[in-house]
């Protein structure tokens, strides 16, 4: 009788072969692409070629780094490096100066390592209760910093200044896990309504402070990820659907009283009637998708330029013009691949934390999809987020890939737990 | 944990279908609205990308743009011919936006040919040669009209086939010229402002039509009623006059529209009462979203709130805050040549792929019947009667029926500056159904300076078109 194979090889095994074609066929994207890009250019353009060199290692990289360290779930891995390297694509093509790129590589670095530093954290800290109130202290010290440190930039003000016209950070992307983990850890047990209040009371209060700095995008997102944690983590209908309510209502009153959210609603109805002034985003960006067509312009035959924010917050529209309805629309799928791999972590999860968390992640990384894609897309009214890994920004990508990390590490305790199970059947198995 | 994974794909099920119906929608829009968002005048891709871009031909086959072996877009050999069709066929900078040449890039760089066409060509290397397009506009008329405005004014004209709706000539001045500009000169800024589409003007007199039409469709009797022009009228809160201080004592409708009383139709506006006037100008087209095939023109607008009885008298009179376009005037004169039949105006006679086959003809396409046909009647009646014995005699041509109606419009509270003269009017004649509507900018009195205008254009319109 031959002796069985371990399981924990078996189970790396099939992963591995699994996401091998995946791997590869990212990676031959990233390196044909970047290519494309760079002979575009008379001479060649070195930093396109860097790029097509530095992509494809460096989604290999980590995929098996982070793959031999944790047994995380790759495919999540590799689709988040496929992601950010659509987003260093269409900014190598479409920027006007070759730093933007040049940026979005190294934050995308410091992403990758702020996935690893994710991962390793949820994998590392067991108790979580006594972090809860520093924590929700903390984030209310950060969002409120703008106000100190930052400044109005493009209608809001949710930005702080690190290093005068260099660095600037936006707290409200990094409170957004630190959101997640609080609701998670606040909502494990099932408590009872009147304990959730300070959980929910510290939402609102974050709710409250994006509004006043006119951020309207994370205060949608902060606001449906809360409802829709608090929901699964407590089955309760009546009061899910009062807040829903309330956020309606919330909803008409910030309408009636604050103009620049009437403003954006009449832009949202009729862009048309003011293509040069207020409706001039969404015109450009409705025009540039429309250029496209099913195929696109061609990568590099595009004028997306034409779209103001076609860099951070109208990126769908530019990839919609060089890449086509087709590619976009594919990209989406994308999306709803990681989210439903992530679905599956988190109802794999052994501990309700691990599990809200890991949802909460993902619900947010769907909500904010939506919303922008829905804005660029002229299917809801526009609200400034970020395309999840793709706009360009160090702020949205490092946290998009910390939440990521934070993902992958609950991925692997999930596979480790699953790994316990099989052994243990199969020593019950031998020992029968 | 087991009620948490149900919640869990509950949500994340819904999340899902979000999605799909976000792709589907967004598909589905691009697909149907794509090529209408692409074709936008705001759209500057095309501007500078004339290599492959197709020709433009007016209704006769004179070639109004084409694109010379080596690149470059020529347009008529002829600089006032191109200036007086600048507006009409555009330019390459993109800067005149109405332009067919910026409206119509997608088809004349045939933008949105099919993959098959983009692959062939991809691989044979041959450069892709956009459609081309007829337009319905007469080059000779458009020349002419161009010529005979008054030299130093700013304006507008505009003569369409109120049957079918093709628009023969659009004038616009300033106009500007589009090899100049290729070549760095640029032009005044209204320059390249298509006056016919997007000039929105006080229509003054020429509104009376509508006021006509709203008092006799509500009240047919109306026109039985007599009415008493003192010349002047002092109403609760104000006082209308007519123009030159002219008294035009006891009167009928027809007579007064013909003698454009003011007086009269600011009582008529009274009695209607705001509702009911705005119905007919909403009826008319006025606030209403111009977005046509063959280009978009600016929404007229009537008065939507304000139950002052001062805006309700002077809108009856179009004044106020009463704007139009010249081509909304000439459509509004055509639907009462038309039997109260309003057509959409078109300016695509023909799309040729460059294989030669048409992808798309003219259709004649109705707006809207916007009165009875009894009521375009009764007033083109009057019109007529304006043009033999009223104030649009200088309309008339010998051995044609003309119907006219003149404008002046004040565009000061003090009369400070002139004001701007309007002629709209058509001919009454089966084998010639065209339409006019003149405005020229501060040009003073519709009757002396706007009419004669109106008058030539016909004439030339039946010379020309025939």
């Amino acid at each position: 009788m031959t002796k069985p194979v371990s399981t924990d090889v078996m189970r790396k095994a099939l992963m591995r072969s699994n996401t091998r074609l995946l791997l590869s066929a990212v990676m031959l994207f990233q390196f044909t692409a970047m290519l494309l890009i760079s002979c575009q250019q008379d001479p060649l353009d070195l930093q396109a070629l860097i790029f097509a060199g530095a992509l494809p290692a460096a989604t290999w990289l980590t995929t098996m780094v982070m793959g031999r360290v944790w047994p995380v779930d790759r495919a999540i891995v590799i689709l988040a490096m496929l992601l950010c390297s659509v987003g260093i694509i269409t900014l190598s093509d479409i920027a006007k100066s070759p730093s933007t790129p040049l940026t979005q590589g190294i934050y995308a670095g410091a992403g990758i390592l702020a996935m690893f530093i994710g991962c390793a954290f949820i994998r590392s800290v067991r108790k979580w209760d006594k972090w809860v109130l520093p924590g929700m202290i903390l984030c209310l010290c950060a969002l409120l910093s703008p106000w100190v440190l930052g400044s109005w930039k493009d209608g809001a003000r949710n930005w702080i200044v690190l290093v005068e016209d260099k660095v600037t950070l936006q707290p409200s992307e990094f409170i957004k896990p630190a959101l997640i983990l609080i609701l998670a850890a606040g909502l494990a047990k099932k408590p009872r309504f009147l304990k959730c209040l300070p959980i929910l009371a510290f939402a609102a209060a974050c709710c409250g402070i994006l509004l006043s700095q006119h951020d309207l995008g994370a205060l949608l997102l902060y606001f449906l990820t809360t409802v829709l944690m608090y929901f699964v983590a407590t089955s309760n209908w009546l009061i899910t659907l009062s807040g829903l309510g309330l956020g309606g209502v919330a909803a008409v009153i910030a309408y009636k009283a604050f103009p620049y959210v009437q403003k954006r609603i009449a832009i949202w109805q009729n862009p048309w009637s003011d293509p040069l002034d207020s409706g001039h985003q969404i015109v450009q960006a409705l025009i540039a998708i429309g250029s496209g067509g099913l195929f696109g312009m061609g990568l590099g035959l595009g004028t997306p330029r034409n779209i103001p924010l076609y860099h951070s917050d109208f990126i769908f529209a530019a990839i919609a013009e060089e890449f086509g309805l087709v590619f976009s629309i594919c990209l989406l799928a994308i999306y709803v691949l990681i989210i439903m791999r992530g679905l599956v972590v988190a109802m794999n999860a052994r501990t309700s934390f691990h599990s809200l968390t890991a949802f909460g992640i993902v619900v947010m990384l769907g909500l904010q999809t939506m919303l922008i894609v829905g804005g660029n897309t002229k299917l809801i009214p526009l609200t400034g987020v970020t395309l999840p890994m793709i706009s360009s920004g160090g702020s949205s990508l490092v946290s998009t890939f910390l939440s990521f990390g934070i993902l992958l590490g609950i991925s692997s305790m999930n596979a480790e737990d699953e790994a316990r199970d099989i052994e243990k059947l199969s020593i019950r198995e031998e020992v029968f | 944990m087991k009620s948490l994974r149900g919640k869990m794909r509950l949500v994340g099920t819904l999340v899902v279908c979000l999605f799909l119906v976000l792709g589907v929608s967004y598909g589905f829009t691009v697909y149907s609205q794509g090529s209408v968002w692409a074709s936008n005048p705001y759209n500057t891709r095309a501007s500078g990308t004339t290599a492959h871009m197709g020709d433009i031909t007016d209704r006769d086959g004179i070639t109004l743009a084409t694109t010379l072996s080596d690149g470059t877009r020529q347009y008529l050999e002829n600089e006032q011919a191109r200036r007086a069709l600048s507006q009409t066929v555009g330019d390459q900078k993109g800067m005149s936006g109405t332009g067919v040449e910026n409206y119509y890039s997608a088809t004349l760089l045939d933008i949105s040919g099919s993959l098959l066409d983009k692959l062939r060509a991809a691989f044979s290397g041959t450069e892709r040669v956009g459609s081309s397009i007829q337009l319905t506009v007469d080059a000779q008329l458009t020349t002419y009209l161009s010529s005979i405005f008054p030299e130093g004014y700013e304006g507008a004209i505009c003569v369409i086939n109120y049957k079918t709706g093709e628009v023969l000539a659009m004038v616009s001045k300033p106009d500007y010229d589009p090899v100049a500009l290729l070549a760095g000169e640029e032009a005044q800024d209204t320059a390249y402002l298509n006056r016919c589409l997007q000039g929105l003007y006080t229509p003054g007199s020429t509104f009376k039509i509508v006021t006509l039409a709203s008092a006799i469709e509500n009240d047919p009797n109306v026109l039985n009623q007599k009415f008493t022009c003192s010349g002047s009228w002092n109403y609760e809160g104000g006082t209308i006059v007519c123009a030159g201080n002219a008294v035009h004592g006891t009167v009928d409708l027809k007579t007064a529209f013909a003698k454009s009383c003011n007086i009269t139709f600011g009582k008529l506006a009274y009695q209607l009462g705001m509702e009911r006037l705005r119905n007919t100008a909403e009826l008319f087209g006025l606030n209403e979203n111009f977005k046509f095939d063959d280009f978009m023109i600016y929404n007229s607008s009537f008065p939507k709130s304000g139950e002052n009885l001062s805006d309700l008298v002077w809108s009856g009179v179009g004044q106020s805050q009463v704007l139009v376009t010249p081509m909304h005037m000439a459509m509004i004169a055509g639907a009462v040549a038309n039997g109260g039949v309003m057509v959409e105006p078109k300016l695509v006679e023909r799309i040729q792929n460059p294989l030669g086959i048409t992808t798309h003809t003219r259709s004649v396409t109705t707006y809207r019947q916007v009165m009875s046909s009894s009521t375009a009647q009764t007033i083109a009646q009057a019109m007529y009667q304006a043009v033999t014995s009223g104030t649009a005699t200088r309309a008339a041509i010998s051995g044609h029926t003309v119907c006219g109606k003149t404008g002046s419009a004040e565009v000061s509270d003090d009369k400070s500056v002139p004001t701007h003269a309007w002629f709209v009017g058509f001919l009454a004649e089966e084998e010639h159904p065209y339409c006019v509507a003149v405005v020229v900018e501060h040009g003073g009195s519709g009757g002396l300076v706007a009419a004669p205008i109106g008058q030539k254009a016909l004439q030339k319109a039946i010379e020309v078109v025939g």
